[in-house]
């Protein structure tokens, strides 16, 4: 029993689940779903198709390249029986699934570095082009306790609640 | 595959497409599958060959649009119809076979036919 990989999705084919297509030229593909089958019958090429793992590798989402993938690897070449083979195996499995999970968690946040300070920035854009919605302008003047906030974190605790419920 | 249905001859027996008229064996049997003989009159072939048109083959089937399913849950569905000619015993005609054929072939009888196959579907 072999656990295949979607051909458009990449994604892992338990057995049970899943097509298999032989063209005439003898090549095989294997979608997970009907979804990865349809979109391949529509010609459709899984490197610009957005939610598939191929994208999402080559754009620079995912974690590309690494050692950690080294190990599933295919190998065709059957092995003898080894009981402590399979006990070191298994316990690879788990120690390389770990520092996998670590890694792609590292690339995520690598991708993510600067977003929230991006998104203060604009949520106070935002603010300050758009307090009309919220307060007329001449309550702004005449109550001088409510002022928009500064560029700075320095900000005053009623229009920040007032924020959160227009950014809501 | 029902009768009347084209398909694709598979190999160089000389016949290019043939259309299925029964299976034998069974008086109304409908429909044929991967790994089944049926009777097929040829339809097209290579001029200047044995068979011509509309002479009666056996053939066996090799591939189908449909496809079938494996015991393992996996479903395995081909690019086209295809049957290769064979002679009462279930010895192929020709002498190559062409594409892919499904390992359920070999299971029925067909061995020989199997063997001479580029790549068998396991």
């Amino acid at each position: 029993m072999r656990l295949e990989k979607c051909w458009f999705c990449s994604s892992t084919i338990y057995p049970g689940h899943g097509m298999m297509y032989v063209r005439n030229d003898a090549k095989i593909f294997r979608f997970c779903r009907s979804k990865c089958h349809k979109n391949f019958k529509m010609k459709r090429n899984p490197r610009k198709v957005k939610w598939t793992k191929i994208y999402r590798k080559l754009h620079g989402k995912e974690l590309p390249q690494d050692t950690t993938f080294e190990l599933e690897r295919k190998r065709n070449r059957p092995e003898r029986y080894d009981r402590n083979v399979v006990e070191d195996t298994v316990k690879a499995m788990k120690k390389i699934s770990e520092t996998r999970e670590e890694r792609e968690a590292q690339t995520l946040a690598n991708r993510m570095r600067g977003k929230k300070t991006q998104q203060r920035r604009e949520d106070l854009a935002e603010l300050q082009q758009g307090i009309h919605l919220v307060k007329a302008p001449t309550a702004l003047l005449e109550e001088p306790s409510l002022t928009l906030p500064k560029e700075k974190m320095k900000v005053k605790v009623s229009v920040e609640q007032e924020s959160k419920a227009m950014e809501s | 595959m029902r009768p009347q249905t084209y398909s694709n001859v598979a190999d160089n027996s000389g016949a290019r497409e043939s259309m299925r008229i029964r299976v034998p064996g069974a008086s109304n049997r409908q429909y044929a599958s991967i790994g089944d003989m049926i009777v097929a009159v040829v339809r097209e072939a290579v001029p200047n060959m044995p068979p011509k048109g509309s002479e009666v083959v056996r053939a066996v089937i090799a591939r189908t649009r449909k496809g079938l399913n494996r015991d393992n849950g996996m479903a395995i569905r081909f690019d086209d119809n295809a049957a290769v000619a064979i002679d009462r015993e279930g010895n192929p005609k020709g002498t190559r076979v062409f594409g892919p054929v499904a390992r359920e072939s070999r299971e029925c009888h067909f061995a020989k036919t199997v063997s001479s196959a580029p790549e068998v579907l396991r």
